[in-house]
């Protein structure tokens, strides 16, 4: 699946986003765990970002897999 | 409700027509949000947006939606530029018509309460008035920003895309699309998009080389009994005991491991015994897993699937495998002075290339093209889709060739618009090829009706369906109409997009060596000049091409390649270093 990084996460991780490869579906807590190992520092911001998948705000019992489109959404401030 | 919805790099206009016609309604209601000079107690220049389109798009209209089945309006549209805006210019445009005030008023109030909450845009940062120096809203790594150059009446002008920039551009906005299972036959130049492995070892068991004799390894025997005979498809297991030999055929699965395969010109035999004259240090054996190991990776995901790479897939079993969608590339031509190929042009016409120029360059691409032809005027252009009655929905890329009767980016880009794409960039810093357009569906990406395995053809009943405007392909292009710029923006830009689109990695610039000097005027854009690519040893050669203008095409049957020549540069000397695209290896997945 594709996760993509915005505004102050791109600083955190240094990218616009992976591709992680998920052998299984994952839920919320797993999809963070895999991030979280990849980048650490991600961690600090995870109260605040909220996940989305495939352009809508996702559950929070929502699961991830295949060819998904995941978000990590930090506090917005359009406007 | 009618909903509208533009994410826009653009300054977003000082007058803005109302969502539905004004008569019948009792209130329209506008709203601009401005940048302001101060951020945090400091004076600033500007402040830099950011948005994640495909989402942002959709999470308006959801608001909108949502808020107007409470406050019921009839229209409403929403304009949100992004990226560097100045002080005083607006970063938001809402349009509101309702029956009465008190609705749109209260649609509105919440609306924007909510986008504040919801939608995902963010301001990046701030920059600060009389330094260079970027402050920071959020944390975030110092990149260079520049600010839109002021115009002659104080209105900022939009600066040209950077061919880096265009292409990055194309590259985030163009995201895979859902792969499908297709039979290998239909596999062809489609991109792989999960890794093949091999299901066992290759061989599957040890397989003699010669024919001859299989005995075990370590038996020094000088006289064997022959004990069974194997040709090349029989499976025999059985181990063999000192002194017993199996006559083998080439190719031949050998009884058990352990085994060589003595020549059968190295043997006398006589009945069922066999005396060995001459033993080889070789074995004759390719041994079980001596190509490849169970589990080892044989074509990785966005491979485009050549000849070679669909018969290993073949060889490994794998008849379905999982790539790229066909893509479904809808073409329009504009202009009035353009006739067909068999026609004889009028004085102030010319024929039409560019469709068979475009479709001989998506067939590197397997797609399915449908080209129509538009008359370049608005209003008759509008007419003609909704009389044609296309749907592009059912399209992933849609191409608009620009005629040159009248201007024609103005024409194609409001026509884009009315089609309802975000213009990401309408101008690049390119020749040929400046005034190239590219937009995407502020909406989200549709997904397809199903992943399951393709069928053939796109069904009829998908093409034609009756929408007005239709806004749902998920990126366009509109090209210059001179058939060079078509040749060279379809490698840089539209190539791009496909690779993209179908999960492939797109094309890069490599770097080869002038075969003459290039000698041209100075020019304030980055060029890509024809050349033909030569090999002289391991370097690849350009021999640039002589074209006059962007409508002279004959250089493009000896044309390979395209060299990147920089900005404002009048002479490459001969072995001069440079940049390009190689033409050929770029569409045809290798060289």
């Amino acid at each position: 699946m594709r996760i993509l990084f915005f505004a102050q996460l791109k600083d955190v991780t240094g990218c616009d986003g992976i591709e992680l490869a998920a052998t299984a579906p994952l839920n919320c807590d797993r999809l963070w765990a895999e991030l979280v190992k990849r980048f650490p520092a991600l961690n600090a911001h995870r109260p605040n970002v909220r996940l989305a998948r495939n352009w809508e705000y996702a559950s929070p019992d929502a699961i991830f897999a295949g060819d998904d489109e995941v978000a990590l959404i930090p506090p917005v401030s359009g406007g | 409700m009618e909903i509208e919805i533009q994410l826009t790099h653009e300054p977003i206009a000082e007058k803005i027509s109302p969502p539905l016609p004004l008569g019948a309604h009792g209130a329209w209601l506008e709203f601009r949000g401005v940048v302001r000079g101060e951020e945090d107690g400091q004076t600033i220049r500007a402040l830099e947006y950011q948005a994640y389109p495909e989402m942002a798009g959709r999470e308006i209209r959801r608001l909108l939606q949502e808020i107007s089945a409470r406050h019921p309006c009839l229209a409403a549209k929403v304009i949100h530029r992004i990226g560097v805006i100045p002080v005083g210019e607006t970063a938001i445009y809402v349009g509101v018509v309702s029956p009465h005030r008190g609705e749109a008023i209260a649609l509105l109030a919440e609306f924007m309460d909510r986008l504040k909450q919801d939608v995902p845009i963010w301001k990046r940062r701030a920059i600060a008035d009389g330094a260079d120096s970027a402050r920071r809203v959020t944390p975030c790594a110092p990149i260079e920003v520049r600010l839109p150059t002021s115009g002659g009446q104080g209105t900022a002008r939009p600066t040209l895309k950077s061919l880096d920039e265009a292409r990055a551009e194309i590259c985030t906005h163009c995201r895979p699309l859902p792969a499908v299972r297709a039979p290998l036959a239909e596999a062809f130049g489609r991109v792989l998009r999960e890794t093949v492995c091999a299901p066992e070892d290759l061989p599957s068991v040890d397989r003699a080389t010669r024919d001859g004799y299989a005995i075990c390894a370590d038996d020094v025997s000088k006289t064997f009994s022959v004990v069974d005979t194997i040709h090349a498809a029989d499976w025999k297991p059985r181990q063999l005991k000192p002194g017993e030999t199996v006559r083998v055929a080439t190719g031949a699965a050998l009884p058990c491991s352990g085994l060589r395969v003595v020549m059968q010109e190295h043997v006398e035999r006589d009945g069922d015994k066999l005396h060995v004259v001459r033993r080889e240090n070789s074995t004759n054996v390719r041994l079980r897993g001596e190509e490849v190991r169970q589990g080892q990776p044989l074509v990785p995901a966005g491979t485009k699937l050549n000849a070679g790479a669909l018969a290993i897939l073949a060889m490994v079993g794998n008849v379905n495998p999982l790539v790229s969608p066909r893509l479904r590339i809808l073409h329009l031509t504009t202009g009035d002075e353009i006739v067909p190929p068999d026609q004889t042009p009028k004085p102030g016409q010319i024929r039409d290339s560019n469709s068979i120029l475009i479709r001989g360059l998506v067939q590197h691409f397997p797609c399915e093209l449908l080209h129509a032809h538009l008359p370049e005027d608005f209003e008759k252009a509008k007419q003609s889709v909704s009389a044609f009655r296309l749907q592009p929905s059912a399209f992933d890329l849609l191409l608009v060739s620009g005629g040159a009767s009248v201007g024609e980016k103005d024409f194609t880009r409001s026509f884009l618009e009315w089609l309802g794409f975000d213009i990401v960039f309408s101008q690049i810093n390119l020749r040929p090829g400046r005034p190239l357009i590219f937009g995407v569906n502020g909406g989200a990406p549709v997904p397809r009706s199903s992943a399951a395995t393709e069928g053939g053809s796109v069904p009829a009943s998908r093409l034609v369906s009756s929408l007005a405007p239709p806004n749902k392909v998920r990126v366009a292009f509109g090209l210059p109409g001179n058939p060079l710029s078509h040749f060279v923006c379809f490698h840089f830009a539209v190539a791009t997009a496909l690779a993209c689109l179908t999960g492939g990695e797109p094309p890069e610039f490599l770097r080869g060596q002038l075969a003459e000097k290039l000698d041209d005027k100075p020019c304030p854009r980055e060029t890509l000049w024809p050349a033909r690519l030569e090999w002289n040893d391991a370097t690849p050669r350009l021999r640039p091409l002589a074209w006059t203008s962007s409508g002279d095409i004959t250089c493009l049957t000896a044309a390979n390649a395209l060299v990147r020549v920089p900005a404002n540069t009048s002479l490459l000397e001969q072995f001069a270093e440079v940049d390009f695209l190689p033409v050929t290896a770029m569409l045809g997945g290798g060289w």
